[in-house]
């Protein structure tokens, strides 16, 4: 397949996943949740079956099609789920899908660093400040999208232009490099090991600033979390959603 | 092995899916949650990018943007504990007192 044809098929594979997910974003009234599975599925299946020219010598990865399908299908999920606690645990499952991504790069020491600091630290801050949050009844805002339609073409618009750049720039059988057998990674042979010591050598800065950053952040959160709530009587009332707040006195 | 172009458009899929969920729901919590995925995305374009060249580049940047992920969550959260406490709702609508 010419890149020209590749760059059509890729924009036509975007706008059928493009109306899959706009038909499974939660709405008031008909369920459309059937006709965008199938729609979404359908790109999805186009999108892999693209990959396969992209395949280098060396047959079929099973592990990154597999990993790719779990991380589109509980990203899509996600953004699409109504309720938030179901939306943390599938992002924590599209982390899990991340991971093999990157040891098929041998990124080994990344791939554990997100396990243990996003899916384990991140996410459960999100899923306490969840919990934090409860409503009951299960609140209105989640029962329907904000412009969906917008918002699905402007994700899947920006998509399409990057997606065509990179299928016309980056070529069909670049491979992923070795980085065990390159010969420019310095510091060990270990992956753990270059990256450590990239880090205190070349990017000793970087680093440094990245620890300034948690400090400041840590120092933000506190005084944040600190101040004191006014108390407002309007939020026994009941009130429709487009007025919720309109009535209350300024700070 | 599979090329950096498949990699590169499941990194940009990724991006694009999580800016469809922030620009979309009107829960704070999960339009946070939307730009951790962004961020996933560009994680995975960083290394992939990295691998092209065969250097370790791309990952010492993916570990820069974990710490700042965290760091944007800690504070990101914080935030929305306190906007919770203020009006006992999470809908973002809830605070558009400034239309109009």
């Amino acid at each position: 397949m010419s890149t020209a044809v590749t760059v059509y098929v890729t924009y036509g594979l975007f706008a059928l996943g493009g109306l899959g997910v706009y038909l499974l974003m939660p709405r008031i009234g008909r369920s459309t949740r059937g006709a965008g599975a199938i729609f979404g599925m359908a790109a999805l299946a186009g999108l892999l079956g693209l990959c396969t020219q992209w395949l280098a010598v060396g047959g079929v990865d099973v592990l990154f099609y597999v990993s790719a399908i779990v991380a589109l299908v509980a990203s899509v999920k996600m953004i699409t789920h109504t309720m938030p606690v179901y939306s943390a645990l599938y992002f924590v499952l599209v982390v899990l899908a991340v991971t093999p991504l990157l040891l098929l790069q041998e990124a080994e020491f990344l791939a554990v660093a997100l396990v243990i600091v996003y899916a384990g630290a991140i996410l459960v801050t999100y899923v306490f400040v969840i919990m934090l949050s409860q409503q009951t009844p299960p609140p209105t805002c989640d029962r329907r999208a904000r412009e969906p339609f917008v918002a699905v073409l402007a994700g899947f618009l920006t998509m399409s232009m990057v997606a065509s750049q990179i299928v016309r720039w980056t070529g069909s059988t670049k491979t992923v490099e070795s980085l065990a057998a390159s010969a420019t990674v310095e510091g060990g042979a270990d992956n753990t090991t270059a990256i450590g010591t990239l880090l205190v050598s070349d990017y000793l800065a970087a680093f440094e600033l990245a620890g300034v950053l948690l400090l400041i952040a840590m120092i933000g959160a506190i005084a944040v979390s600190r101040k004191r709530v006014p108390k407002h009587p309007v939020v026994e009332a009941a009130e429709p959603p487009g007025m919720i707040g309109r009535s209350v006195p300024p700070y | 092995m599979p090329s950096v172009t498949a990699y590169m458009i499941l990194g940009s899929l990724l991006f694009a899916l999580g800016l469809v969920g922030f620009l979309s729901r009107r829960n704070l919590i999960v339009v946070f949650l939307s730009t951790e995925l962004m961020f996933q995305g560009v994680l995975v374009n960083f290394v992939a990018m990295g691998s092209l060249r065969g250097q370790l580049n791309g990952q010492i940047f993916a570990l820069h943007l974990l710490v700042i992920a965290a760091v944007e969550a800690g504070v990101a959260l914080g935030l929305v504990v306190y906007l919770y406490r203020r009006k006992a709702t999470l809908d973002t609508e809830s605070w558009s007192g400034m239309w109009g």
